[in-house]
């Protein structure tokens, strides 16, 4: 009964008109597309500059800036109203505004007349482009007092160093967690989808009033698109070092094995949905609900340990939160399931509360 | 289990919340014999007949279908009827040869044995041609005549039909209606709803639902005497006028 099943699913697969060109079509684009879109690395800060002394002092501290990488200088000028205007217009990101007087009071070491001001509009860009202003006023300062042989110490001589990841590569971050997000697409709501369709379409009801156990129905149903979510795990790895030429630290079967597990979590949620969802409108809207929740609260995008105490609560309902996690440690630190026993547990609560709750409520017989 | 009757129904109630779909129906169906179900649009003959084929837990009422409780063996009845749907419900996507495959190997049929009931079902069907077509081409006729074929393949011992032969010609219907007489000629029972009342003539016994209840079962030609009608047609309207649920 089983080969039969998993016949016709395997073949309704392959003639869909989109699916495979799907599981084709995401791994390339998840890896070579969504890690530089995805990229929390600022670049290209529009800055302008109201420089009311015009002297050595203010054109280095300025050149310090453009020569970071990070800035592109849209104004040099007198005018602060002309600067503000670029602001407004969204043309500049940040204005740095030189008093006058700036040259002597700096080298006499008895101020630092200037003054920043950053568009927040987008947070992260303000933020980080304030630090990085701050980075490069530091460092001016910190060569001008050589030069001058100045015995003003700096305040403090913080060194870092970076671990496991030490260029700070959002992609390579970003990598294992587009694979979570791709793994918990395909494998939690195409498949509840599916059977939502047959429901619309009539045709689980001719399966219905046969012998075939629920059991055989849904798993072959879900088969397909757990060899999918395999075979998008293989290929995102090796485009990941074909192109990238980033390895998995860790052992590759621990990526293989959290897969599993999210992919037990997921099939019970995709059945329960389908189970709930008597056409495919309903089935998308709650489908849609789970998924910017999952991955919101999921710590890809954003850390949970910055999340209000509250919210931190909820990620812990968040199945995408542990398989993140997991995966991440594994590709990024190497870390092992006994490591991350937090993870294993975590999915597998979450898993056997789904399945459980799944399986209780299919029914063939109303 | 009684050898005699196919189905034998007591007090079925079905119930969705304060609507009574199905009130207390009781009746028996002989061994290979053709049983019509008849009832006006929303009377509650899909609702019964989904109870009988497992697909629904009834309210209240008992009784056994080819020999199982009908509450609490549905798989085992499952294994012992065919069901045909008003809609078409074999798999679009799939061509003849296919679904006929699917539903062979679900009921668990040996790969050969499918292959040569597959030969001799499109030969019957005369749409040999079409075996590798998907089933969403067929025209509606065939489509109607694979369903039923497919129903049939596990030699149930009753097979459920319901409305089969909506929205098509004559003579469509005059033929398909010959494979049903060869289907009970060769034992099967045949449970069938209609709106067509010639087809109704055609049955061994009818019985006729008026807002959940059986209000009329008889032979065709018992009824026409009991309501001095001409024909069902005229029964049916003297029997269905009753009804005060609305469609």
């Amino acid at each position: 009964m089983w080969k039969y099943l998993l016949e016709k699913e395997f073949k309704q697969f392959f003639r869909d008109p989109g699916l495979p060109r799907m599981a084709l079509a995401f791994p390339v684009l998840m890896m070579l597309v969504f890690p530089f879109a995805v990229s929390m690395d600022i670049r290209n800060i529009n800055l302008a500059v109201v420089d009311n002394c015009m002297s050595k002092e203010s054109s280095r501290l300025i050149e310090k800036c453009t020569s970071s990488g990070y800035f592109r200088l849209v104004f040099h000028g007198q005018s602060p109203d002309e600067a503000m205007r670029l602001m407004d217009n969204n043309k500049a990101d940040a204005i740095i505004t030189i008093m006058p007087g700036f040259d002597k009071e700096t080298v006499s070491g008895s101020g630092f007349p200037a003054g920043i001001k950053v568009n927040t509009v987008n947070g992260t860009k303000g933020s980080l482009g304030s630090r990085y202003i701050l980075q490069c006023v530091r460092s001016y300062v910190g060569e001008r007092n050589d030069a001058l042989g100045t015995a003003v110490p700096p305040a403090a001589d913080i060194s870092e160093k970076y671990y496991f990841n030490p260029g700070m590569d959002y992609k390579l971050f970003m990598i294992p967690a587009l694979i979570v997000i791709a793994i918990t697409m395909i494998t939690a709501f195409l498949p509840a989808l599916n059977i939502v369709s047959e429901k619309e379409a009539g045709t689980i009801e001719q399966i219905n009033v046969t012998p075939v156990s629920k059991t055989a129905f849904i798993v072959c149903k879900m088969i397909p698109y757990w060899a999918i979510a395999f075979f998008i795990l293989t290929a995102c790895l090796v485009i990941a070092w074909a192109v990238f030429g980033y390895v998995c630290r860790g052992n590759i079967l621990w990526l293989y094995i959290f897969t599993v597990l999210d992919i037990i979590v997921m099939a019970g949620l995709g059945l329960l949905i389908s189970n709930y969802s008597s056409n495919a409108q309903q089935a998308m809207f709650v489908i849609w609900f789970f998924a910017v929740i999952f991955m919101l609260m999921s710590g890809i995008f954003t850390p949970i340990a910055s999340m209000p105490h509250w919210a931190q609560y909820i990620t812990y309902l968040n199945p995408m939160r542990y398989f993140a996690d997991a995966m991440r440690a594994v590709y990024l630190k190497g870390s092992t399931p006994a490591e991350l026993w937090y993870d294993v547990a975590g999915l597998a609560a979450l898993g056997s509360v789904m399945v459980g709750a799944a399986v209780a409520s299919y029914r063939k017989t109303e | 289990m009684n050898t005699e009757y196919a189905i034998r129904i007591r007090n079925l109630v079905k119930r969705f919340g304060d609507f009574t779909a199905v009130d207390n129906i009781s009746f028996d169906v002989r061994r290979g014999e053709i049983f019509g179900f008849l009832g006006a649009n929303g009377a509650g003959k899909t609702t019964a007949m989904r109870i009988l084929c497992g697909l629904s837990r009834p309210t209240s009422g008992s009784g056994t279908v080819a020999g199982f409780d009908i509450c609490r063996e549905q798989e085992k009845i499952k294994r012992n009827i065919g069901y045909m749907s008003q809609k078409f419900s074999l798999y679009p996507d799939l061509t003849v040869r296919e679904n006929i495959r699917l539903f062979g190997g679900i009921y668990g049929l040996k790969d050969r044995t499918i292959r040569e009931k597959t030969e001799k079902m499109l030969g019957m069907l005369g749409i040999r041609d079409a075996g590798d077509r998907f089933a969403t081409d067929l025209p509606l006729g065939w489509k109607q005549k694979l369903s039923f074929c497919i129903a049939l393949i596990h030699s149930p011992q009753i097979i459920f039909l319901d409305e089969p032969t909506g929205g098509v010609d004559p003579e469509t219907r005059r033929r398909f209606w010959e494979s049903i007489y060869d289907t009970a000629g060769n034992g099967t029972t045949v449970f069938v709803t209609t709106h067509y009342m010639d087809e109704a003539e055609y049955c061994d016994r009818v019985s006729i639902m008026v807002d959940g209840r059986i209000d009329a079962m008889d032979s065709p030609a018992g009824l026409k005497k009991r309501f001095s009608a001409g024909n069902m047609d005229e029964v049916f309207r003297t029997v269905a006028g009753r009804a005060v649920r609305e469609e």
